[in-house]
């Protein structure tokens, strides 16, 4: 017990092993100064640009839940297969409009038929 | 034929336009943009993918941004104008630098320091075309081995000069003729550096030269005059004073080393290279230069005004410093900006205004340093893939490769007095280290700056042998918030160049043993 209380009173070092790193679960994303920046302030074209930027959808929203945006966010290899399961099948027109098959116009076709010499004539 | 007609990806009001106006097949150079609006409209089956990271720059910063994305499983292309990896630091820089450093340091040890050690040698010379294919050989094994890298994390490498078409997509000119443009969902800048001009002298990389010159003189001069004793000209400075050039170093500050540099350190090592023969003049400005006839000449005065003088030198190496290298990139056609002295303005998280068009490396804020180029590298991808990064911006080592080496990491004393911060010093001298002793290489001091009343490192300065090395013991230190008795009271072995370290340490919060 007297030899715990001795060692016990011994130099502590300041360096402590602090634990397994654990990923924050709250990360602040607001634009601050980079740490080296020699104004420590960002211009006013930052907050103007976020306030009407819309890139993979409004920007304010995208930053609240996925910081990236909800396309591009993370790696396509962590979405997952794309295969639908067995005995699933999908139907192209339930997915959004740009998925959908472009419809061949009347100028396609006739280039088609004509072997494209209907864009030169 | 059709497959070029009607190439691919687009939307359908291109071609509504089309429809509109069915005239203008008829005009052939409105035919080009007709099809080229059809190519907007219709995709091949396997449309051209979208990008998950598109680098511009393969310097340090690109390329370990673009292996740690590759790493992480993002799907990234790197774009590298130069035709080889690595950019300024493997190609022109801190690499090529460091061959010639280490072996005309040989050269000069073998010419002056051998006999005092028990060893004779018979006649020296000096080979400098195979000491610079040497050079090439060190060079061109890390690049090609970046290639390797960048092929074993699934990397795509495009070579040539990438600049915004839009905020999303690159085009890039390929070295190799033609072009192409590919999409990024997010965009790295990392275009670099480039050497800061002297105005009135033409920079012909062989009389007036930058660092990209001065690694490839094809003789050694007779008299070669450096403007600017920061890092870059004292080392090349040194370089070819062993290989027996005459140099002159001019220095617009009271000291050389740079404005990091503790001054106790700038002095001691100083004095060093003088004895190693070189000259120096502080505080005096070059006020203009001619670089008409064979040798250059240089009007130098005091930098306060005084007595002018004209230098004349067969070479005169320009070394005041680099400024970032951002032109043809297009910056103007996404409305990004710079600051005043040419940096792109980004916040905390490597975000320019366009929030997915990030910038790292010596074009934007902080020292412009290969390691800490990577290691935003590091920190930029994390914060893509992780959503946090963090590079510690006040335990940045610097290191100057002289003989003997200076390194620091933290504040100097000068900066410790501006802050008004109470502060203690430990220094320890290597002419009191055993290793040092055994080396016949004594020149140097180990110096420590930390918190009078918490003992907590706040900087750490070093002129000796291997202080390049022995400065990572020191950033570690102040990364983890060490005190000096915490190093002090840390068995280093005996004996060894980091004793001098520990002592040092140890004579800061209390008494060094040996010393």
């Amino acid at each position: 017990m007297r030899l715990t209380r001795v060692l016990l009173q011994k130099r502590q070092p300041l360096i402590k092993f602090l634990g397994k790193r654990h990923t924050p679960k709250q990360v602040d994303h607001t634009p601050h100064a980079h740490p080296a920046s020699p104004t420590h302030e960002l211009p006013e074209s930052f907050a103007s640009y976020r306030t009407r930027a819309q890139q993979h959808g409004p920007l304010g929203a995208a930053q609240t839940a996925q910081p990236y945006g909800a396309i591009g966010g993370r790696p396509g290899r962590a979405l997952g297969p794309v295969e639908p399961k067995k005995g699933e099948y999908w139907d192209r027109n339930e997915l959004p409009k740009r998925f959908h098959r472009t419809r061949w116009t009347a100028a396609e076709m006739e280039a088609l038929e004509s072997g494209g010499a209907s864009m030169f004539g | 034929m059709f497959s070029r007609l009607l190439p691919r990806t687009a939307t359908r009001s291109a071609l509504q336009a089309q429809n509109q106006a069915p005239h203008i097949l008829r005009s052939s150079p409105i035919t080009c943009l007709l099809s080229d609006r059809i190519s907007q409209r219709r995709g091949y089956a396997t449309p051209a993918e979208e990008k998950d990271l598109v680098i511009i720059g393969g310097g340090v910063a690109g390329y370990v941004a673009a292996i740690k994305a590759g790493q992480e499983g993002l799907k990234v292309a790197c774009i590298e104008k130069r035709g080889s990896l690595g950019g300024t630091c493997l190609n022109v820089g801190c690499i090529p630098s460091k061959s010639l450093l280490n072996n005309s340091h040989l050269y000069h040890q073998i010419l002056h320091d051998t006999k005092n050690r028990g060893i004779e040698v018979g006649d020296v010379k000096l080979n400098l075309e195979q000491m610079m294919k040497a050079k090439e050989t060190s060079v061109n094994g890390l690049t090609k081995g970046i290639e390797f890298l960048f092929k074993k994390n699934n990397v795509e490498y495009i070579k040539g000069t990438g600049a915004f078409a839009d905020e999303h997509t690159v085009k890039v000119n390929l070295v190799d003729g033609g072009e192409t443009s590919v999409r990024g969902k997010n965009i790295f800048i990392a275009t670099g550096s480039e050497s800061t001009p002297f105005p009135g002298l033409t920079i012909d990389e062989k009389k007036v030269i930058t660092s990209t010159g001065a690694i490839a003189l094809k003789q050694v001069p007779k008299k070669m005059v450096v403007i600017g004793g920061g890092i870059i000209g004292l080392e090349m400075g040194s370089v070819w004073s062993r290989l027996g050039a005459e140099v002159t170093v001019v220095e617009f500050l009271g000291q050389i080393g740079g404005p990091g540099m503790d001054a106790e350190i700038s002095k001691n090592i100083q004095k060093t290279l003088a004895k190693q023969g070189m000259k120096f003049m502080l505080n005096t400005k070059v006020t203009q230069g001619d670089d008409s006839g064979e040798i250059v000449k240089l009007d130098v005065e005091a930098a306060k005004g005084g007595k002018a003088q004209t230098l004349e030198a067969d070479v005169v190496l320009v070394a005041i410093g680099r400024r970032p290298y951002t032109s043809g990139l297009g910056l103007e056609t996404i409305g990004l900006e710079t600051d005043n002295k040419g940096r792109l303005v980004i916040d905390s998280e490597y975000r320019t205004k366009i929030p997915h068009i990030r910038v790292i490396g010596d074009c934007t804020f902080g020292p412009m340093l290969a390691h800490k180029a990577e290691e935003e590298g590091v920190a930029a991808v994390e914060f893509l893939t992780k959503s946090y990064g963090h590079v510690n911006y006040g335990a940045i080592p610097s290191v100057m490769y002289t003989h003997p080496e200076v390194a620091w990491v933290g504040q100097n004393e000068a900066e410790l007095k501006e802050a008004g911060v109470k502060y203690k010093v430990g220094t320890f001298p290597f002419s009191a280290n055993s290793r040092a002793k055994t080396n016949l290489d004594t020149d140097g001091m180990v110096k420590f700056l930390a918190d009078a009343e918490t003992d907590r490192i706040l900087g750490v300065h070093i002129v000796g042998p291997n202080a390049g090395e022995m400065i990572a013991e020191g950033t570690l230190a102040l990364e983890y918030g060490a005190s000096t008795e915490d190093v002090g009271r840390t068995s280093h072995a005996h004996p060894t160049l980091a004793e001098a370290f520990k002592e040092a340490a140890m004579a800061t919060y209390s008494k060094a043993i040996h010393y």
